[in-house]
């Protein structure tokens, strides 16, 4: 009968299954049937099986895919306000981060996701993203001067890359070890466990630990696919992705550690630079979003510090 | 009708030729761009790949009307003139339900998702409708010539 | 996986034994098999989006540049210099025409990257040439075919980078310097079967030409070689990406036809724009439409089912690697390389993977197991061209076809077991 009939719910992501994102998931698929009674299920594609980023989000607008796991980042491109998590030195901490991701700010945000026929179902978190460079020692922003920078393909990037004085060089992701290795770029940014993943640290002597940026992963559904999904189930599913996400920042606060030992071991010297140059660098950058939506998030973000 | 095709045909030769000018031109500029004047372009290679996507969808349908992509005849080419023509009714009907269904319907509608609201992209940010309008069109343009195909292989076999 | 997987292959080959074009069979397909698992509008969107999204890649991006400076190569009398170039070098050797038609196949297939365009430029002048002396039509027919196919494993090649897309981001520039020693090892092989085959019927050998005219022709052919310097070592040296590599590769090729040789005129650019536009597309929408067949095959989960499965068969790797390469030959009989590429790889490669081989060595591998697809009938778009230069048919070109079938396959086996022979370049100079 009808009742009887088990909702199996599609989810892709582009990590391996190594991931701390990829074992989050599959903890929520165990806490779904757990509070469903078997009644929903979480079928889960790692690796970009269905697609990149961008691509998965599409396929919830289409509504032939029910979740994905995407970068803030990447969402800006359909829902512009989410912008203001690639910006440089928005959060002061990462308590700063977190309150303002599970606040007022970080629930708006989801919920502009649903004019892109989407819902926006949590956040991940995806740590801070700090340069590293071939051969360059780079302690304050001018030491960045000329140093061809790989960034994701995004204007801001650009920008803050622009903004320490070095030069933005678009590379996609697949090519950046060779990239890094034959000296078509001198350096690039990611997070540690991503930076120990790809092997970067490999070829890289210096992980500077300027945490420039910490943009969230946000975890979206398909309208399409949720709206069908009875009040009841929708709670389950609420509720195992709370589960989830508490379960996901404690893996990835290990998989941190564990990536800086890592590299360090490897031979990698990490370095933790005064980031007051830094923030100062950003500011001019940040001025340009004044008395726009981005600007106001900015202000709200900013109120949020306790420390300050 | 005819004339109709080989206007269509026409522009589209032209378009393909324009546009992978283009394609060269940008590339070679991103090079350029690198060592040349030490200052990485931040938008050619995305320009570049929604360039290929137009050469790609407006080419295979040019490459239709010139019978160019691959298929099997071994067995096709065992039967008679008629039997052949009447085969190759059937394998442009598929073509021609491929592209209304899939590329024509399926392709607005991704059109449509990606304008309400609007999708942009990651280093030119304009609009990703743009960049997908490709599909649709490319997909009417070979229903276009489907047709056309199909009224000549009719009239070979039902007579003028 | 239930009955998706075989609602898949069934519609696509009934559609392809209707002479259905290759990539729409895969797409209609691919379209028919998702109405199982999801709507009408979702699933013709989803496909619409592979169609387009699937091309959308910064790696592919390369392959019209390789495509356009092929074409451009093509018509700059380069089949001709690089022939006279081989026939100075290994001429006077036992079987020197088979050997020259060899080593000319393969100069220009690495080139040109297309074996059709190696086959015909090549095959058009060689085969009755060889014909002229002695040799039975239909051997050298069978000798242009399958030493044509070696320009896919010697770069640049359009179908090393497709792997490099459908494998998940193996590097360019490993894949390409690892295609140089199975490529050359097949030549080799190749050679060596048509020295035996001449000395076997006695065909007459060339005279040996003085050292002035051969370091001439040499010097002559040169020019056209160094493409080959300037964009792989381009790519090791890290001056420019593989797409860069592309449009150097077409700048270059421009400068050497129109001012150099005089054998191109600007007034035939559009036409070779065209031309190239049109080649590309019809490998695109080949991409396209495979990407949408592997994404409804992973929905359902075919790929990991088929890996299952064969893991299940043996505890020898040695077996499934054999297995593996079974399949891809009887695949490769049927389908063009292209798709085959797309769908293959994530089905074998979590297999090999599984069994300790690099997803480098197993491109290297899969390549060179189509290549000899592209030769075998019934779909092998090379043999086509072959037989239309020599005005003959496939059915008598498979008797001489066998020995030399049988050489690839032998390089086949060893390139499948011993990993050196792809990983040993690209390990020396830093890419593996
Ligand atoms: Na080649
Ligand atoms: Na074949």
């Amino acid at each position: 009968g009808g009742e009887q009939q088990k909702v199996v719910l599609r989810m892709g992501h582009t990590l391996d299954t190594e991931h701390s994102v990829h074992k989050a998931m599959v903890h929520m698929a165990e806490r779904l049937q757990h509070y469903s009674n078997g009644e929903m299920d979480v079928v889960i594609y790692p690796s970009a099986q269905l697609g990149n980023e961008r691509e998965m989000v599409e396929l919830l607008q289409i509504g032939s895919l029910a979740m994905t796991k995407v970068s803030a980042a990447t969402i800006e491109g359909f829902v512009p306000e989410m912008k203001v998590f690639s910006l440089p030195y928005i959060f002061q901490s990462r308590e700063h981060r977190w309150r303002v991701l599970n606040g007022d700010v970080g629930q708006n945000l989801l919920n502009e996701t649903q004019k892109a026929h989407l819902v926006g179902l949590g956040y991940y978190d995806a740590g801070s993203r700090s340069f590293y460079m071939t051969d360059t020692r780079v302690k304050e922003p001018k030491d960045l001067t000329g140093k061809k920078i790989r960034v994701m393909e995004s204007q801001t990037a650009v920008k803050m890359v622009q903004a320490f004085s070095g030069a933005a060089t678009p590379i996609s992701f697949g090519e950046l070890y060779a990239a890094l290795q034959q000296g078509v770029v001198d350096g690039a940014e990611n997070n540690p466990p991503s930076f120990y993943l790809s092997r970067h640290y490999e070829i890289s002597k210096y992980y500077i630990l300027n945490e420039h940026t910490s943009v969230p992963d946000v975890i979206v559904g398909s309208a399409h696919v949720y709206n069908n999904l009875t009040e009841q189930q929708q709670l389950w599913l609420k509720k195992a992705i709370q589960d989830s996400v508490e379960y996901q920042k404690q893996l990835w606060l290990e998989g941190e550690l564990q990536a800086l030992a890592e590299v360090k071991k490897a031979g990698v010297e990490v370095i933790y630079p005064d980031k007051t140059p830094f923030i100062n660098a950003v500011q001019d950058f940040h001025a340009t979003f004044k008395g726009t939506r981005i600007g106001q998030y900015l202000e709200q973000i900013a109120s949020m510090n306790e420390g300050k | 009708m005819n004339s109709v095709t080989s206007h269509v045909e026409s522009l589209l030769k032209k378009l393909l030729v324009a546009l992978s000018a283009l394609i060269v031109v940008m590339v070679t500029w991103q090079v350029i761009s690198r060592y040349v004047l030490q200052a990485p372009s931040s938008v050619t290679e995305e320009a570049a790949r929604f360039l290929l996507i137009w050469i790609s969808l407006f080419g295979a349908a040019y490459a239709y009307q010139t019978g160019s992509h691959l298929g099997l005849d071994i067995l096709v080419n065992k039967l008679s003139t008629k039997g052949q023509a009447v085969a190759g009714i059937f394998s442009h009907l598929c073509v021609v339900g491929f592209a209304l269904n899939v590329m024509v319907f399926g392709g607005f509608s991704l059109v449509d998702l990606t304008m309400t609201p609007i999708q942009t992209s990651a280093a030119l940010e304009i609009k990703m409708g743009y960049v997908y309008f490709a599909v649709p069109l490319s997909g009417l343009i070979i229903v276009l010539f489907g047709i056309n195909k199909i009224k000549q292989l009719a009239s070979q076999i039902w007579g003028q | 996986m239930d009955y998706s997987g075989l609602v898949l292959v069934i519609t696509f080959f009934a559609l392809l034994l209707l002479n259905v074009p290759i990539s729409f069979s895969i797409g209609i397909a691919t379209a028919v098999t998702m109405l199982f698992t999801i709507d009408f509008a979702p699933a013709v969107t989803t496909v619409a989006q592979r169609l387009a999204g699937g091309v959308n890649s910064f790696v592919l991006l390369a392959i019209p540049f390789f495509v356009l400076s092929g074409l451009i190569m093509g018509r700059g009398g380069i089949a001709k210099r690089l022939i006279e170039c081989a026939m100075a070098l290994i001429g006077f050797l036992p079987g020197g025409l088979a050997l020259v038609n060899v080593m000319s196949c393969t100069l220009f297939g690495a080139i040109s990257g297309s074996a059709v365009a190696a086959t015909s430029a090549i095959g058009s002048f060689m085969i009755p040439q060889m014909e002229k002396n002695g040799y039975d039509k239909n051997f050298a027919a069978a000798v242009t075919c399958t030493s044509a196919t070696t320009g896919m494993l010697i770069p640049p090649s359009n179908i090393l980078i497709i792997y490099a897309v459908a494998s998940g981001g193996v590097s360019i520039a490993a894949l390409f310097v690892a295609g140089y020693l199975p490529g050359i090892l097949v030549a080799l092989a190749l050679m060596l079967v048509c020295a035996g085959y001449a000395k076997a019927k006695g065909y007459p050998t060339a005279a040996r030409l003085p050292f002035s005219v051969v370091f001439e022709k040499v010097k002559a052919a040169l020019p056209s070689l160094l493409l080959i310097f300037i964009v792989i070592g381009g790519i090791i040296s890290g001056v420019f990406t593989a797409t860069e590599a592309g449009a150097i590769a077409v700048i270059y090729s421009l400068i050497l036809s129109v001012i150099v040789y005089k054998e191109v005129k600007m007034s035939e650019m559009s036409e070779i724009l065209l031309k190239s536009a049109e080649t590309t597309a019809i490998v695109m929408l080949l991409i396209g439409a495979s990407s949408a067949m592997s994404w409804i095959m992973s929905y359902v989960n075919i790929p990991q089912a088929i890996s299952e499965f064969l893991l299940t068969l043996s505890e020898n790797p040695l077996l499934i690697l054999l297995l593996i390469n079974i399949c891809l030959l009887v695949i490769g009989a049927f389908m063009d390389m292209t798709p085959a590429v797309l769908i293959f790889t994530p089905i074998f490669l979590p297999v090999a993977e599984a069994l300790g081989m690099s997803p480098l060595h197993f491109g290297i591998m899969i390549v060179l197991n189509l290549s000899i697809g592209l030769v075998s009938p019934p779909v092998g778009s090379v043999l086509f061209v072959g037989c239309a230069v020599a005005k003959t048919s496939i059915e008598k070109l498979i008797r001489p076809l066998i020995p030399l079938y049988m050489a690839m396959i032998v390089v086949l086996m060893l390139v499948t077991y011993v990993p050196a022979i792809s990983e040993f370049l690209p390990n020396l100079f830093g890419l593996g």
